[in-house]
């Protein structure tokens, strides 16, 4: 570890892409072999925490490998645990690349979510065809719409978008709170929710009895044009010139302000359609509180696979594993589920150490 | 308004502006050796857990707070070595400590106390509180100042000391040359390293002083959302100081303040409760406007 490290050591014009530290690879092969090596230190360190703490790690991690791929609904229960993970995942990815940390897609995708559910019990007389592209575009728009503001006060005025878009996630979870105790309370109902979706609005089911619905493929169809946007088109070109940087950029003439703007508000359409998928395939209603973090969980499979989309559809589907077996894992050996944060955190800390100088050398230009 | 809610509402936010301030000077130390300490967030939760774990386990509030200290900053080394040592990066160095402190710290309140989410011990006392003789005598005055915890007034001690460590004394003059020129400071023979450790470990001792004051500064209790946000609220507080202790404890006493106002407006009005709760964070974006703003224009005035 130290020695990579060392010769990770950030120069002042370009970071050292890790094809040269380890030559003789192919570069698809050296990033899989530090994915892998990622993923297995993770486990490690899961396991030495059941251990010190009494519990069997071969017993656990067996339970959860069953419980997410050991039949065809696990299957289709991991998939349906990945799928607002991808939708998060390609938002934190697509910030990376230009530089940014947004971590505004828990926001969007908590006012997208509701946009969609609003648009699902108000209009019930729409046919499906209309109702549910409607749904997904007023959770789209008003999930990018939310990234814009911060991402006009990073873009125009410097302020530090990690903070504002965390404080602004408390916002847009206390605002939809909001939302489902005040003007949308359903009487009657003890939790806080909004009324159900008309059967018009909801997404079918792709492999009952699990929840898996087509918002699963409409996850895929967005990672694909996610990774034509990245690779493809002039817009992916700017973000990663923006991206190794910015001070060039800027001089090649790239407008650097709409670009970073774009990126967050790409993020926050991303997330206002993951939440529209959880409402419209899910839960068939908005409630309150029901995302518990998955921005961050996006952001740690986009750190894991550092700006591989193919990558970032991998990992989103390792994650959408470990979700969904965690929970029937801590009730047939009694670990807690949190023990997947704990992995999370693993996974982060060594993407922290491993990262390329990119995002290091622009905070400091500040 | 009577002179008694303006007493109650001043000597609130001086108490719920403490853990704010405590951490703002860890997020303050580090910023002006040029690290932006995200990880304040996750320390502070830590610092909380392990005061009212250990708390509780020896029954007294100070054994909780030594453990919280001395653990937080062990933590804290893994943090700091990562980043001096191994050149982590930063900003990702301090995501990975604040989902470890979530992660951790929830699955051992499963597997200690078979508690979910929260966790209130029976019989933790919380810290105690200070009458100031000569001060409580003064009318009013007395009333917001004196009567408060411990940590409150260990917090204003420690704001006027790091303004002493850090214009006064040689390691503190180091450590704002290796901030704001750092080749020049290694130059001039300074460790840079060091001074990196020395900035990051403090900050560690003071987020576990600001968690410890979170869960038994009054109450006695944890919960896994007991932060909310408040590391970042501190460094919105160290942003709109600019790194001058006086003026980031300004800013923490105004966040304190609306904190208060918000819980006011819950109890005393219909409003429901999520509107006021919205408030303390769109005021802290509104401030990092503000100065963003401030700064623009001043540069535009420069150059025009």
């Amino acid at each position: 570890m130290q020695a990579e490290s060392s010769q990770l050591e950030p120069t002042p014009s370009q970071p050292p892409p890790l094809e040269q530290t380890t030559p003789r690879l192919s570069p698809v092969a050296a990033s899989l072999l530090r994915t892998l090596f990622t993923l297995l230190i993770a486990l490690l360190m899961g396991a030495l925490v059941m251990w010190v703490s009494g519990k069997d790690p071969l017993q656990a991690y067996r339970a959860l490998l069953q419980t997410s791929l050991g039949s065809r609904t696990a299957v289709a229960n991991s998939l349906l645990a990945a799928t607002p993970i991808l939708f998060t995942a390609m938002a934190a990815a697509v910030a990376f690349r230009a530089g940014i940390f947004n971590v505004g897609a828990e926001g969007s995708l908590y006012l997208g979510g509701f946009a969609a559910a609003w648009v699902g019990f108000t209009f019930t007389d729409l046919p499906a065809w209309l109702i549910l592209p409607l749904a997904f575009l007023a959770a789209g728009l008003v999930g990018g719409l939310w990234c814009y503001f911060p991402a006009v006060l990073r873009s125009r005025l410097q302020v530090d978008e990690l903070v504002t878009t965390i404080l602004l996630n408390y916002v847009a979870i206390l605002f939809t709170e909001y939302l489902v105790n005040g003007p949308f309370l359903v009487p009657g109902v003890a939790n806080a929710m909004s009324p159900q979706v008309v059967p018009a609005a909801r997404l079918p089911r792709l492999m009952p009895p699990s929840q898996l619905n087509a918002s699963f493929l409409l996850a895929l169809a967005a990672a694909l044009v996610m990774i034509y946007l990245m690779t493809r088109s002039k817009l992916g070109y700017e973000i990663r010139m923006v991206g190794d940087n910015p001070q060039f950029a800027r001089w090649s003439g790239i407008n650097v302000a709409g670009v970073i703007e774009r990126v967050m508000v790409i993020g926050g359409i991303l997330g206002g359609l993951a939440g529209a998928g959880q409402v419209l395939g899910v839960h068939y209603r908005f409630i309150a509180g029901f995302s518990s973090g998955l921005a961050f969980t996006g952001m740690t499979v986009a750190l894991l696979v550092r700006n591989s989309p193919v990558g970032a559809l991998l990992a989103a589907l390792l994650f959408g594993m470990l979700r969904s077996g965690s929970a029937t894992m801590e009730i047939m050996t009694d670990v807690p589920r949190d023990l997947i944060r704990v992995l999370e955190a693993t996974i982060i800390f060594f993407a922290a150490i491993e990262f390329g100088s990119l995002l290091w050398r622009r905070r400091r230009e500040r | 308004m009577n002179a008694d809610t303006l007493t109650n509402i001043l000597f609130a936010s001086l108490r719920v502006m403490t853990p704010l301030l405590l951490a703002a000077l860890a997020g303050l130390i580090s910023q002006r050796v040029n690290l932006l300490n995200i990880a304040l967030e996750g320390l502070m939760l830590f610092g909380a857990f392990f005061a009212v774990v250990f708390g509780a386990q020896f029954g007294s509030p100070w054994v909780g707070l030594l453990f919280a200290v001395i653990l937080t900053t062990l933590i804290t080394l893994i943090y700091a070595v990562a980043v001096v040592e191994l050149r982590a990066n930063l900003i990702v160095a301090g995501l990975a400590i604040n989902t470890l402190a979530v992660g951790l710290t929830s699955y051992l309140l499963v597997v200690l106390f078979n508690a979910r989410g929260a966790y209130s011990p029976a019989g933790l006392a919380s810290l105690p509180k200070l009458t100031i003789p000569l001060l409580a005598d003064i009318p009013l005055l007395g009333k917001v100042l004196s009567g408060h915890g411990v940590l409150v007034y260990l917090s204003w001690i420690l704001a006027g000391l790091t303004s002493v460590f850090l214009y006064r004394m040689p390691v503190g003059i180091h450590l704002r040359a290796v901030g704001e020129r750092p080749e020049a400071a290694e130059t001039a023979g300074i460790n840079l390293k060091g001074i990196q450790y020395l900035a990051l470990l403090l900050g560690g001792v003071l987020c576990a002083l600001a968690g410890t004051q979170l869960a038994i500064g009054d109450l006695t209790i944890f919960n896994d959302s007991m932060i909310n946000g408040r590391g970042f609220i501190a460094l919105a507080a160290v942003f709109f100081g600019a790194g001058k202790p006086g003026l980031t404890t300004l800013g923490c006493f105004v966040f304190g303040l609306f904190e208060i106002l918000q819980f006011r407006l819950q109890t005393s009005t219909s409003i429901p409760p999520q509107l006021p709760q919205m408030l303390p964070y769109l005021i802290v974006v509104l401030t990092l406007t503000g100065i963003s703003l401030q700064k623009v224009i001043r540069k535009k005035r420069i150059s025009a």
